[in-house]
């Protein structure tokens, strides 16, 4: 949406019945980030991958026998056969994959490359910009939280929150904030995960509610664990895998205050550094103002502009050809029709030439020529004339 | 906000050469810049009564922002067919709230009325 420049303004603080309380705090700086969704999801699937156990099939694996091939003239295929009872199993260092017990192709190895780095500065970028995607109740709707009813987005709670003990107390408050539609979504999401990951002890999965970041765990974290759908997270230690999970931003988040205040100290403001992300200063944006209209509508845009041609002329609905449409032909090159007349008159005048030379030859043609004349008898001086012509 | 949401909503239904959009406010369904129903700052929604008798209009207040529950004023229309989409033609038309939209809430609304008639044999 239409950020102008870097307009701050104040975000109420809500108490736990969800009345505002007086306070207002400025929103963080970090709200006013790039929306690069692009650089999200980047850094989002590298850093996934970042928490994974390696896997790998045995080192023995199918190299447990000692075998080797009968060779040729056994009236059997040349692999290495395991000694013995003659059974097929694979050998050593054979082509063992296609056989029954064989080693695996390219048998999978732990020193496989399982995570990826990426730069600080994409990692802190990805992090700023899903935080700013949390504060655009667009995108938290598109992503499918039930926020209908919350009295604000971003949603700060007094820090009494943080001192929390009991489920019961984290779901008044859910309920008072209006974001327990949220996780009544949650609730009606739980389900059987789809494929292997039942066996795999993950056998049930739902969907996410909302994120609930704090500054001091006085209890918050073990009052909300158990709310289905919760996440909970330290300011000082956001992660980006929940704040933008599968890559797409606007996870919907409840902040403390303290923690809502935190992040100018963490991120920095666009007027000081970061001090606690040595050396990051919030991005900039490439287009200030990114709204078109209004761009195109400015003062400073239009006065360049030539007035707009609202209606250029009716678009014809028929396009007439000119080569076969005298009038068009007329209209677009009006030369034509001169060119075209004198065409005409020069046609005629060759006609007449012409008529008038064959006239001479036609007034002796006419003539019925008697047999004599074309025999080579005695020809009237014309008829001579005529029949050469004629030849 | 359009670029990001274009292609990757929850409201997002592509199947069958066919794309829709779910969302609340959406007159048409349609996922499209001009239909979206949670990029703008007007919004107009048209959606059947709870009770199945009737039409609520639902419109956006741009000064809202940011404030999800304050966001949106309802209204409810019970007084059948002309009344109503008479009344929707006029808050878009006299307000000049997204005129582009006056068409597609007037079918909309007449689409949901016709719905709620007694079906006739």
């Amino acid at each position: 949406m239409a950020s102008v420049g870097i307009a701050r303004p104040l975000v109420s603080v809500r108490g736990l019945d969800g009345n505002s309380t007086g306070s207002n705090v400025a929103l963080p700086a970090v709200f006013r980030t790039p929306l690069r969704t692009d650089i999200v999801r980047f850094v989002h699937t590298c850093i996934r991958l970042n928490k994974r156990q390696p896997y790998a099939v045995s080192e023995l694996a199918g190299h447990q026998t000692s075998a080797e091939s009968w060779g040729t003239g056994r009236a059997v295929a040349r692999i290495p056969r395991v000694r013995g009872g003659g059974t097929h199993r694979s050998g050593q260092g054979a082509f063992g994959n296609m056989c029954r017990s064989g080693r695996m192709f390219a048998p999978t190895k732990i020193w496989r490359k399982w995570h990826k780095k990426v730069n600080i500065k994409q990692r802190r970028f990805a992090m700023a910009a899903s935080i700013a995607a949390t504060g655009v109740p667009a995108i938290v709707m598109a992503k499918g939280h039930v926020i209908d009813n919350i009295p604000e987005v971003p949603l700060v709670v007094d820090d009494k929150v943080e001192e929390l003990k009991k489920t019961k107390e984290a779901v008044t408050l859910l309920k008072n904030i209006n974001a327990w539609g949220d996780i009544e979504k949650v609730i009606n999401s739980k389900r059987f995960r789809a494929g292997k990951g039942k066996m795999r002890n993950r056998r049930r999965c739902m969907k996410l509610g909302p994120c609930i970041i704090y500054k001091n765990d006085n209890g918050i974290v073990q009052a909300f664990r158990n709310v289905p759908g919760v996440t909970l997270m330290n300011v000082r230690h956001m992660n980006v895998l929940r704040l933008a999970p599968g890559g797409h931003v606007g996870r919907f988040c409840i902040w403390t205050n303290g923690a809502f205040r935190e992040l100018d100290e963490i991120f920095g403001t666009y007027r000081r550094a970061s001090s606690v992300k040595i050396g990051f200063r919030l991005p900039l944006t490439k287009v200030q103002n990114p709204d078109l209209k209004r761009l195109l509508r400015s003062e400073e845009i239009a006065s360049v502009l030539r007035p707009s041609n609202r209606r250029c002329g009716r678009r014809s609905t028929q396009r007439k050809n000119p080569l076969k449409n005298p009038r068009v032909m007329a209209r677009l090159n009006p030369h034509h029709s001169t060119l075209k007349r004198n065409k005409i008159l020069e046609d005629e005048r060759n006609v007449i030439k012409k008529l008038k030379k064959s006239e001479v030859g036609k007034k002796v043609v006419k003539k019925p020529v008697k047999k004599d004349v074309l025999k080579g008898g005695k020809v009237a001086k014309g008829a001579k004339v005529a029949q050469k012509r004629v030849k | 906000l359009w670029g990001i949401i274009r292609n990757n909503s929850c409201y997002l239904l592509k199947g069958n050469g066919q794309t829709y959009s779910r969302e609340p406010n959406n007159l048409k369904s349609k996922n499209s810049f001009r239909y979206n129903g949670l990029i703008h700052k007007k919004t107009v929604g048209i959606e059947a009564c709870k009770d199945g008798k009737g039409v609520v209009l639902r419109t956006r207040n741009p000064h809202a922002k940011g404030k999800p529950s304050k966001t949106y004023t309802q209204v409810e229309l019970k007084k059948g067919g002309r009344k109503t989409l008479s009344t929707i033609r006029k808050v878009i038309r006299g307000n000049r709230y997204r005129k582009d939209l006056k068409m597609a809430a007037v079918r909309r609304a007449s689409a949901l009325l016709q719905s709620q008639k007694p079906v006739t044999v």
